[in-house]
């Protein structure tokens, strides 16, 4: 490059530097404090209309991963194009905010799948009543909200958190979990599922499954976030993204007799838009219901994905699993409602 | 002040009181039990505090309250029949009021020697207490009405109310409005359970059959049959202050009508029993003379006379030997020696004199989260009418609950730390290897095994690699319960998938450790 195509008047340089500084404030900035509002928009070539050569330039290289970054990419380390964005996000980091906020904003951001005024539900795991958090049987209430306020920032009009606890009260659940005061500081509202809100709804593409009893709310709703936490489990051998969605279903003990191919139904139905693993904590026994903080290992990740038989397959390997392992996982692949040969798809792995 | 006043000041008083019962009620669910004010009713309740201390041989701090009704009772004679008691409001309510006139020029009422009736039941209770036994506990008042409220009335209510709301949920424009009224009236008032319950009809049957004796006398049950009455009855016949009639009074006859118990004798100048009368002041607004009214007895204070149908020595006598037969015939119940098979009792009641404590009155049947907690009939022999059981089937023992401890009124269950009440066995699970999917039909499942709550599952998988009918190969896992692990909570029962009765279902605990014989 010679500074005659680059030249920068001190203006455009100020500008650069400011937004450099925020992208990287946003990058590592975590804490609850901070309204995430404030700094989810993500730095983009729209932002910088002051910015002139190098996007205009069109003998430019476009930046591939992998390249030698030039000198304007490292001024702007958040800039994403859709070429970058990658399929799969996993994020490693002792803050389960930041790498959730760091998961997302690898994927495209949250503004790839939330647009103004979308109505939102984010379905997490919230199984029993009967531990706190720390011993991983329910999602990460940090996750939960990280994802409640990124909706927010992006300009959700509502933002609704529900599951179906199979033990104990729904109400009781929602408070044990921490999950009801980290979404109420969010922004978002709880909702304890009403049984009549279920209706029969066929199921087109189901190979086993010809109908199903779902929550109309979550069908209709815009945008449906699926976060499980990856646990162990008797039959299915791991919990994760797909076997999360039983609690969208009324009669979710009808699922066992074939697991692995009504799951795979299920998900062909429903399509989440987003999923998002929960592996801050992960349960490695007795599961799914847990209560032993010797079964639980802090392995401090999430993984995202819009592809959920992906994120359930990168989950597999935290167990020295494969996708191949879980029936539903494989039944889901067979379907083709993704994939899981992971070496197929960008993954974008970082530490926070 | 004027009687009519009064009379409007009683009124105003047994509203309050049934609305402060109702709201005890519908508040005290799982999550807000305050053992303080939810079961008020009861520790004001003396023959409730006496009958469970005597049979428990314990005082129970939380029932020394009922001293309180004794004293207002002795200053004012039975005002807690005529303006506190929940039963006897809704009697009073539930009555044939304009018609009363027509009822006593046609139809005979019942023979005065009837009301010994609640006093000879009164002493069958106590004397059954000393030695030991509650069984006829269900008689009381509260009991009746909680009993009637948690098992048929409520649950009744609920289903009538998310009926209709599930009729009006199939049309969608409607669906903000509903959600809107099921989050802030149905979810708070019935908590988003199906309660259903076994004995719902013969319950309410026994509450309408106590109303509909109304029809032949008014407040047929206050007169005859209530034995906390016949207790208020004989402390009142030492009351303070006492219904008198004086020299004002030409014997007119318009004051014997109006009287609900019908203890105005006009045989006897028109005078009343003090153990009789509830203070409801409707003869005084009768009397055009100012002939009646209530009197200080001090300082000429004597006890009130005797009357014909009190126990004489001879039949209280007799009421003494019941008690003792009766007591006697209950230790023949096999349940003295023998747990049955299915009756599995709420956590903590092995570690008491259960059967002696508890005073049949359904608080832990109300509270409980999943309503699995049931009135039982004869499950426990015919001596344990309406204590409470668990029916896994019908809802689990909810693992982070200890409501039903916390509520218990007479400590029949006892106040456990959730960490107690998590590690104390209630029953045992079994499989039922010849009805369970895997096992037989080679069918995948585990559902119980998912569900179950201990931090060490106490079902475990075993897995089995096999040809199915169909020639497929298949890897099987197939549950068996660890016992030593299973607290016997239900919820593999209440979750197994199998039509009717469970493929995995809970027994009567079973005690072979070091210690055994903490159960029989």
């Amino acid at each position: 490059m010679n500074n005659r195509s680059v030249k920068l008047t001190r203006r455009e340089f100020l500008k650069l530097l400011a937004a450099a500084s925020a992208g990287v404030t946003l990058a590592s900035c975590g804490g609850g404090k901070t309204p995430i509002s404030d700094q989810s928009q993500p730095v983009t070539a729209e932002t910088q209309p002051e910015f002139p050569k190098a996007t205009q330039q069109t003998n430019e290289k476009i930046p591939t991963q992998g390249s030698q970054p030039t000198q304007s990419e490292a001024l702007q380390p958040t800039q994403q194009s859709s070429m970058e964005q990658a399929y799969l996000s996993v994020v490693r980091g002792n803050d389960p905010v930041a790498i959730t906020m760091a998961a997302m904003a690898a994927i495209g951001g949250i503004e790839r799948f939330v647009k103004n005024g979308a109505e939102v539900i984010i379905k997490p795991n919230i199984c029993t009543d009967y531990h706190t958090y720390e011993y991983a049987a329910t999602t990460n209430p940090q996750v939960v909200a990280t994802l409640v306020r990124l909706c927010f920032g992006a300009g959700a009009k509502r933002v609704r958190v529900m599951d179906q606890p199979f033990g104990g009260i729904a109400k009781s659940a929602y408070a044990l979990s921490g999950i009801a005061d980290a979404v109420s500081a969010a922004g978002g509202q709880m909702e304890v599922m009403n049984q009549n809100k279920y209706v029969k709804v066929p199921i087109p593409n189901g190979r086993d499954l010809t109908e199903g009893l779902f929550y109309q709310d979550i069908l209709d709703a815009d945008v449906v976030i699926n976060v499980p936490i990856a646990k162990t489990h008797g039959l299915a051998r791991l919990t994760l993204g797909g076997k999360n969605l039983l609690g969208v279903i009324a009669n979710p003990g009808r699922m066992h007799a074939n697991l692995g191919q009504r799951i795979a139904d299920l998900i062909s139905l429903v399509k989440p838009t987003l999923t998002v693993v929960d592996a801050v904590r992960i349960l490695m026994d007795n599961g799914p219901t847990g209560g032993n903080l010797a079964d639980v290992r802090q392995t401090n990740t999430v993984i995202a994905s819009h592809d959920i038989v992906a994120a359930d397959a990168y989950a597999t390997t935290l167990f020295g699993l494969t996708g191949k392992d879980i029936s539903y996982v494989q039944a889901a692949a067979d379907m083709g409602l993704g994939t899981l040969d992971l070496n197929s798809i960008k993954i974008e792995e970082i530490s926070v | 002040m004027k009687p009519e006043i009064w009379r409007r000041i009683r009124q105003a008083v047994q509203i309050l009181a049934i609305l402060l019962f109702l709201y005890f009620f519908i508040q005290t669910n799982s999550l807000s039990v305050q053992k303080t004010w939810s079961v008020l009713f009861y520790r004001l309740d003396p023959l409730v505090a006496l009958t469970a201390m005597l049979a428990g041989r314990v005082f129970i701090p939380g029932l020394a309250l009922a001293v309180l009704t004794l004293a207002v009772t002795l200053i004012f004679g039975r005002v807690w029949c005529g303006w506190f008691c929940p039963m006897g409001t809704m009697l009073e309510w539930l009555a044939p009021k304009r018609l009363r006139k027509l009822l006593t020029a046609r139809r005979q009422p019942p023979p005065e020697s009837w009301r010994l009736i609640k006093y000879f039941l009164l002493v069958i209770m106590v004397f059954a207490a000393l030695l030991g036994n509650q069984s006829l506990l269900f008689f009381d008042p509260i009991t009746i009405m909680t009993r009637t409220m948690s098992s048929a009335v409520w649950p009744g209510l609920r289903y009538a109310l998310t009926q209709s709301e599930a009729f009006l949920y199939n049309f969608m424009f409607l669906w903000g409005v509903l959600d809107t009224l099921h989050n802030a009236v149905i979810s708070p008032l019935f908590q988003e359970v199906e309660a259903v319950f076994i004995l719902a009809m013969p319950i309410f049957l026994f509450f309408v059959a106590i109303v509909a004796f109304n029809w032949w006398a008014e407040r047929f049950w206050c007169r005859y049959l209530c034995p906390l009455g016949g207790l208020l009855g004989l402390v009142s016949r030492l009351a303070f202050i006492r219904r008198e009639v004086d020299e004002e009074c030409n014997d007119c006859g318009l004051c014997s009508p109006t009287c609900p118990t019908g203890t105005i004798d006009p045989q006897n100048g028109y005078r009343s029993d003090p153990a009789e009368c509830t203070v409801c002041y409707d003869c005084i607004i009768a009397c055009k003379r100012q002939g009646v009214n209530f009197q200080w007895q001090i300082p000429a204070w004597k006890p009130a006379e005797g009357q014909e149908y009190d126990l004489s020595r001879r039949q209280a006598l007799e009421a003494l030997g019941v008690a003792v037969v009766g007591v006697a015939l209950a230790g023949v119940e096999p349940i003295t020696v023998r747990q049955p098979t299915t009756l599995i009792r709420p956590p903590g009641a092995w570690l008491t004199d259960f059967e002696a404590l508890c005073i049949r009155c359904g608080e832990c049947v109300r509270v409980c989260p999943t309503q699995g907690l049931q009135a039982s009939l004869f499950e426990g022999g015919w001596a344990n009418i309406f204590t409470p059981m668990l029916v896994p089937r019908l809802g689990y023992c909810s693992y982070n609950c200890n409501a039903c401890s916390q509520v218990c009124p007479s400590v029949a269950i006892p106040p456990m730390a959730l960490e107690k009440k998590q590690a104390t066995p209630i029953g045992l699970a079994r499989v039922d290897r010849d009805r369970c999917l895997p096992w037989t039909y080679q069918i995948a499942c585990i559902i119980c095994e998912e569900v179950c709550p201990v931090a060490d599952k106490a079902v475990k998988l075993e897995e089995i690699k096999i040809v199915n009918t169909l020639g497929e190969a298949v890897v099987l896992q197939r549950p068996s319960v660890v016992k030593d692990l299973c607290i016997g909570c239900g919820i593999c029962e209440y979750k197994c998938p199998m039509g009717g009765e469970a493929a995995i279902r809970v027994f009567a605990p079973t005690d072979v450790s070091s210690q055994g014989g903490l159960l029989q």
